[in-house]
């Protein structure tokens, strides 16, 4: 009640009339009543009404606030906090390598960034997390639906159906192994149809529309309320042209990364981030970076990072607040995103010098 | 989408007249702002900029689809997905040919055939889609003048002989190959923005750029303090323009790129150390 008349969220103009009146505390608009507002800084009844609608809500939300109740701002003890992130699922990326340096796999209400250079495997890791998100809870997973934003045009639905088949088939084979009811109940749901009718995608060209699209974002996740994955493949891509006012750029890169920590906390969703990567020219030597600058790098909570060693796809958790720093490999197969398999099979290269970047395919992949 | 006018973003008519006053006239202006700079310069309170923060977006932001509704689209019309290269095996690991709808890139040292290749292409678009062409026009930019349209004829005459029987059908293939000389990265920037109404009239089914690296690398110094800054700027504006073409109309773009070297272990040197050069889908 005692707020100050300043910070209230009302027009500017509106704000300037209360202050030169002399307003200086929202209690003095509630006692001075909508009658004696209007005759003392000049405005109509129903907007000074309006004014002490505003005050009301506010100082309700505030005194909500206070109270320890839930708000915008939400008190809890670290107990409640550990016993909500156990409870909470994890999106599986069918690596197994990858889900234990990750904790699990990819937390929900948490920030994931993949960075890595062109035809590393990023796009099909999010294919893979589009999918894998819908396992029906009996096997794991978090039965949910996913929104897909391309800025790259990168996304191709037969891989997707591909995919989609690939792990249909993985659980029909763990309920034919355990021969549970319940199992087989959720595999009725669990189809390719399915699974494409809850991938939402959509094709963003350039940065505006990635822009209106995150601003529409919470109201589509709150029709759409079992989403819990929002996966944004190529967040650098529109921000790295037509732009010669750097500062604007990290201005709005930081206002999308707080819509999207606002967005993962209040629908329990995990959001996945693409970056490419750039050069840093160094004194003496250049070295690989991920995109658009240092300040980005504070936006994501989780940072992989995706590379070659050769002719073998390793991937670098190089950020993340509850595991340690590790590098894995992993395989990108006709089925998806999966492990390394011990190499049973010696492949020729076929007297051809294979090309570093891309690895031949080997004797399971030829079917 | 961005450029598009406040106006027709159904604000009101005071609205946009007030904005306007501050030079924001497109949505583009209007999103990039601050939600306080939006208070102060719309003159309304919090909640009412967030409505019109949602209503100039819903303007703005593309339609949603799921992935089902990609699908069914696509197996709609099969034979239309791919333009089939035949050779055989080269089809095969492309699982069809080149994709329609996407980039596709084609590097090689010099002399390996990559024009040969992309002549190739044009004569199969234009062949009938009976015969496995797209039966369409094709626009091709070439920057080293490297197109032979004897080349081209000859190429035609002895593929498909039975096709080609005439005079008047290789008149008639070669008419619709618009060849476009682009000597310098303004031009052929500035041509591919011209390409859609272009590609509307003359009912063209295939774009081929041949070769993108030759004005970059001509043009670009990286040695130089800011050249990779624009190189990048122009490799990516001109990567979504024809992003967006080959999306719209659902035709395949080629483009051809050449090759550089990759310094591994190297002081000072400013190479590219990414390799093949000038990758579209990545820059600097």
């Amino acid at each position: 009640m005692q707020r100050e008349v300043g910070t209230l969220p009302l027009a500017p103009a509106l704000r300037a009339r209360l202050a030169a009146a002399g307003f200086q505390t929202a209690q003095e608009l509630l006692d001075t009543g909508p009658c004696g507002l209007s005759k003392e800084i000049g405005i109509s009844r129903e907007e000074a009404l309006e004014v002490l609608q505003v005050v009301r809500q506010e100082c309700h939300g505030d005194a909500a606030r206070t109270a320890g109740g839930s708000g915008a701002t939400r008190k809890c003890t670290a107990l409640e906090l550990l016993e909500e992130e156990q409870s909470q699922g994890f999106i599986i990326t069918f690596c197994s390598a990858l889900d234990n340096i990750l904790g699990g796999g990819v937390q929900l209400t948490k920030i994931t960034e993949i960075c890595g250079a062109p035809g590393v495997g990023k796009t099909q890791l999010c294919m893979q997390l589009a999918v894998d998100v819908q396992i029906p809870e009996c096997f794991g997973g978090v039965a949910g639906e996913a929104v897909f934003i391309d800025t790259e045009g990168s996304f191709m639905v037969d891989r997707v159906a591909d995919i989609a088949a690939a792990c249909v088939q993985h659980c029909h084979l763990i309920a034919e192994a355990q021969q549970e009811e319940d199992l087989r109940k959720a595999l009725e749901t669990f189809s390719l149809e399915n699974i494409l009718s809850h991938i939402y995608y959509f094709r963003c060209r350039d940065y505006t529309e990635l822009l209106a699209q995150v601003y529409l974002l919470p109201e589509f996740l709150s029709e759409h309320s079992k989403v819990r994955l929002v996966v944004i493949d190529g967040i650098a891509f529109p921000f790295r042209h037509d732009f010669e006012d750097l500062s604007l750029r990290t201005r709005l890169l930081n206002g999308l990364a707080q819509q999207l920590i606002i967005i993962a906390n209040d629908h329990k969703s995990a959001v996945v981030l693409t970056n490419q990567m750039t050069t840093r020219i160094g004194q003496s030597q250049s070295t690989l970076v991920p995109a658009l600058g240092e300040s980005w790098g504070h936006a994501a909570t989780v940072r992989l990072i995706f590379h070659w060693d050769n002719s073998q796809r390793l991937a670098t958790l190089y950020k993340s607040p509850s595991q340690k720093e590790s590098t894995i490999a992993y395989h990108i197969t006709s089925h998806g995103f999966r492990d390394v398999q011990p190499p049973a099979v010696t492949h020729s290269t076929e007297g051809t010098e294979p090309n570093p970047r891309k690895r031949p395919r080997t004797e399971e992949e030829k079917q | 989408m961005a450029g598009r006018k406040l106006r027709r973003a159904q604000l009101s008519q005071e609205m946009c007249e007030r904005l306007s006053r501050y030079q924001i006239t497109t949505c583009q202006d209007f999103l990039c702002l601050s939600l306080l700079e939006l208070m102060k310069v719309t003159g309304q309170s919090y909640y009412e900029v967030q409505k019109l923060l949602c209503k100039v977006s819903r303007a703005c932001a593309p339609k949603m689809q799921t992935a089902y509704e990609m699908k069914l689209r696509k197996s709609v019309n099969p034979s239309s997905a791919f333009l089939s290269t035949t050779l055989h095996s080269l089809d095969r690991v492309l699982h069809g040919g080149v994709p329609c709808g996407s980039l596709t890139e084609i590097t090689s040292p010099p002399g390996c055939g990559k024009t040969q290749f992309c002549i190739m292409l044009s004569v199969l678009a234009t062949l009938p889609v009976s015969m496995g062409g797209l039966d369409g026009a094709v626009i091709y930019i070439d920057t080293e003048s490297a197109f032979s349209a004897e080349r081209l004829i000859e190429m035609a005459a002895n593929r498909f002989p039975t096709y080609f029987d005439s005079d008047e059908k290789l008149l008639c293939m070669t008419r619709s190959i618009h060849l476009y000389r682009e000597l310098t990265c303004c031009c052929v920037l500035k041509r591919i923005m011209s390409l859609e109404e272009e590609i509307i009239s003359k009912k063209v089914k295939l774009i081929v750029i041949d070769s993108v690296a030759s004005v970059v690398r001509k043009e670009f110094d990286t040695k130089l303090q800011g050249n990779l800054t624009e190189r990048s700027n122009f490799l990516t504006r001109g990567a979504s323009a024809l992003k967006y073409l080959a999306e719209e109309f659902s035709i395949p773009v080629i483009l051809t790129n050449q090759i550089t070297t990759s310094l591994s272990s190297g002081p000072a040197i400013q190479a590219d150390l990414v390799s093949p050069a000038d990758d579209l889908s990545l820059s600097e």
